[in-house]
């Protein structure tokens, strides 16, 4: 069943399963809630280098990003949902990340777009750090150097699948507590 | 010719400094000695109009007994000519004076070139690594280093084809 | 004056470390396009020093290219400024050429040029938006990206690809130009003086961009020429250097355009030496393209382009020739040369020393951003913090130009 609209015959928004009634609609918390979270998700554009203007091109005009609810740009860690690394990550830069990863807050997700985040791409060097999920959990990976913005765009899409899905107990559970200790990641009590 | 003339210039000012000289190169090039480098470049900005320094860089040449080289590209823009000086040390004793004094586009050139090499700029004001992390302990561009991270558990050589 | 670094840093009492505050800009910060870091000693709103630190994308482009194939380096150059990747493809051809001592014919030379200055308009669009968005006007930048995703399409026309574009071959084109690639170059020649003219009217005279923008981080022409600044920052202060005039390439001086130069070095100056150098560019390719000469599109260097697939398949000399070059055993001649072109920042020098191998004995990349970025602290001296960001962006620093 899709919520449409009155007059027009479109839908607006996939709606989860659930019960519907004359002026109600039943279904579980954690559905609605992934429901408003993955349409309005704040990234937080991480920009190193190439990826980082097809990230641009993505939020322009053209492509627009803005569309799914990623408008808002958020440079803050701490008002931001999704950290987005989009370009190449040196062993230089690798504490920043986590740094940056650990001021987030709970729920958070984590994209890595391009070759470069994803695995180091094309610089298997001394001096770049090998991908990201070396230093931070990574949900989704977007490859292409750089990746086309409708690569870019299939990537969120993705992350919205993830977000619109998640149990609302899964960052408590003690499966996602190792893996971030396995990362040396802290956790905030 | 003028290079004839600015080379006769720079052999009565600086005798024996000045090692050797290209003329069939690119870029008419001269190999001076390393303790020579301020005073010919401060001399050739000053007199001889050459005051844009275009690059600076370093190379490595092993097996030779001065190994290490420092390259410097200078312009003159009022005449638009070219020149290319070149100068070698040691590994054990590195240093070169730094000409920050004369160029400031040098500072983060030599820096770099600090990085890469290991060439010691004498006189330098902030000679710290510019590129690489601070804590690293080797010079990555001397020929004999990898060009790989040496640290990676992670390969399969299998794939990867060594 | 204070003219070098150690003049620079200021003897600090305990006393005043304790009235100054330190702040750290970056390196991940919306305003530095590019991650490079900025911890600035300031009193109140004025800044009093600054340090830098660079490096944080450092990826051993010069280490790579000892051990890569000429035409494989082609991909690392991509990555260097990668707001106008052609210019930088095209200028290590033009290295290899001069090399290997091979002149490409006009039509080769108008083409590259058709393209390089497709790719300046391309990075001067992103740099004037940008100083546009850091001044709180962004409707500039979505208006001017559009055009860029016409070039991109352009680019796609002519290598398949929209940023990195690994564009070309050494001696030339790996494919003439399309029709459709002329029919889009020439729309959009028609489409952009009236995008352009639009940006010119929210911007270029309008009080509170002037404000925000004159006299605000300039720097006098012979402290820049010390510095080793090129391109439009140097043509701010009132130089004109520009590769293309001095040590003309690829046919340039077919053309009459002009170098446009400022006065002050101010991002006012900056601002309106790029805008007017998109117009220059504009006039070069309508130029190009109504005087493309007929010819080939590529040149005789046999040693870099593969023979047709058919001879391949069929006789003994093209198979030896197709696997040679994929191995990489073409013959160099064991010199060293020093090319320059101007690319969109400056002048993009490449040092390549040759020893008659498969890859090159050493290859420096003069990056224009490493070596006028060096000049930061000594601008902002003095300024305010809004003044400061302003000044970074309007110095067009790319991150990957600056640690290669």
């Amino acid at each position: 069943m899709s919520i449409m609209s009155k007059d027009k015959n479109y839908t607006v928004v996939e709606a989860p399963e659930g019960v519907a009634g004359h002026g109600f609609f039943a279904t579980t918390l954690d559905k609605a809630v992934g429901l408003a979270r993955k349409n309005s998700l704040w990234p937080l554009p991480f920009a190193t280098s190439c990826c980082g203007i097809e990230f641009m091109a993505t939020m322009g005009a053209h492509y627009d990003l803005g569309r799914f609810g990623a408008e808002r740009l958020s440079f803050s860690p701490r008002q931001a949902d999704l950290l987005m690394v989009m370009g190449t990550i040196a062993k230089k830069m690798a504490p920043v990340v986590q740094q940056i990863y650990e001021q987030m807050a709970e729920p958070r997700w984590v994209i890595a777009v391009g070759a470069c985040a994803s695995s180091g791409g094309v610089f298997d060097t001394y001096s770049v750090l090998q991908g990201i999920d070396k230093v931070v959990p990574v949900d989704v990976y977007v490859p292409g150097c750089p990746p086309r913005p409708e690569q870019i765009i299939d990537g969120f899409m993705k992350i919205q699948e993830l977000v619109g899905n998640e149990p609302l107990r899964r960052r408590y559970s003690p499966e996602y507590k190792e893996l971030l200790e396995s990362y040396g990641i802290k956790i905030d009590k | 010719m003028e290079k004839i003339e600015l080379l006769q210039e720079l052999k009565s000012k600086f005798d024996r400094n000045i090692i050797a000289v290209d003329e069939n190169a690119d870029i008419y090039t001269l190999t001076i000695s390393s303790v020579s480098v301020k005073p010919i470049l401060s001399f050739l900005k000053e007199e001889k109009d050459y005051q844009f320094l275009t690059d600076l860089c370093g190379i490595h040449y092993p097996g030779r007994e001065k190994e290490l080289g420092v390259i410097y590209h200078l312009h003159n823009l009022v005449e638009n000519k070219r020149l290319r000086i070149k100068t070698f040390v040691t590994k054990a004793n590195p240093k070169v004076e730094s000409v920050s004094q004369v160029f400031s586009a040098a500072n983060w050139m030599e820096r770099e070139t600090f990085d890469f090499y290991g060439v010691d700029f004498v006189g330098h004001p902030n000679q710290k690594r510019i590129l690489n992390v601070e804590y690293m302990d080797y010079f990555p561009m001397r020929k004999e280093y990898p060009l790989e991270d040496a640290t990676r558990t992670d390969k399969d050589d299998k794939f990867f084809g060594r | 004056m204070k003219t070098t670094y150690s003049e620079h840093h200021l003897d600090l009492t305990k006393q005043d470390e304790q009235v100054y505050s330190t702040l750290n800009l970056g390196p991940t910060h919306p305003a530095t396009h590019g991650i490079f870091q900025n911890i600035l000693m300031m009193n109140g709103e004025t800044i009093v020093d600054a340090e830098q630190t660079i490096g944080y994308i450092h990826r051993a482009f010069e280490k790579i290219a000892e051990r890569r194939p000429y035409y494989q380096i082609t991909t690392l150059t991509d990555r260097l400024n990668y707001c106008s990747s052609p210019i930088n493809n095209i200028g290590w051809h033009l290295a290899v050429e001069k090399l290997l001592g091979v002149e490409p014919g006009k039509r080769v030379d108008y083409m590259r040029i058709i393209v390089m200055e497709l790719a300046r308009i391309a990075d001067h669009l992103v740099c004037n938006s940008v100083i546009g968005v850091d001044s709180g006007a962004l409707t500039g930048f979505v208006y001017l990206f559009e055009e860029r995703e016409a070039i991109y399409e352009i680019y796609e026309e002519l290598c398949g690809a929209r940023l990195t574009t690994n564009l070309g071959r050494v001696g030339g084109f790996d494919r003439d130009f399309s029709p459709l690639a002329i029919q889009k170059i020439k729309a959009l020649m028609k489409r952009i003086p009236k995008v352009l003219h639009e940006f010119e009217n929210l911007l270029m005279r309008n009080r509170i961009f002037m404000d925000r923008t004159v006299s605000v981080g300039g720097l006098s022409a012979e402290r820049a020429l010390n510095y080793g600044f090129s391109g439009p920052n140097l043509r701010a202060t009132g130089i004109d250097y520009d590769v293309r005039v001095m040590e003309p390439y690829c046919s340039y001086n077919d053309f009459e355009f002009i170098v446009p130069v400022g006065q002050s070095g101010d991002v006012y100056d900056r601002f309106c030496v790029r805008q007017t150098e998109m117009w220059e560019s504009i006039k070069l390719i309508n130029n190009a393209l109504d005087n493309l000469p007929e010819g080939k599109f590529n040149t005789e260097v046999p040693a870099f382009f593969l023979p047709p697939k058919e001879d391949v398949y069929s006789k003994m000399e093209p198979l030896i020739a197709h696997f040679k070059m994929i191995m990489g055993e073409i013959d160099v001649p064991e010199k060293e040369i020093y090319k320059a072109v101007e690319a969109a920042n400056g002048e993009l020098g490449f040092y390549l020393v040759a020893d008659g191998g498969r890859s090159p004995y050493r290859l420096h990349f003069r990056r224009p951003g490493f070596i006028y970025y060096q000049a930061f602290p000594e601008i902002i001296k003095g300024s305010s913090l809004s003044d400061a960001i302003l000044t970074m962006s309007s110095m067009n620093v790319i991150a990957g130009e600056l640690d290669a």
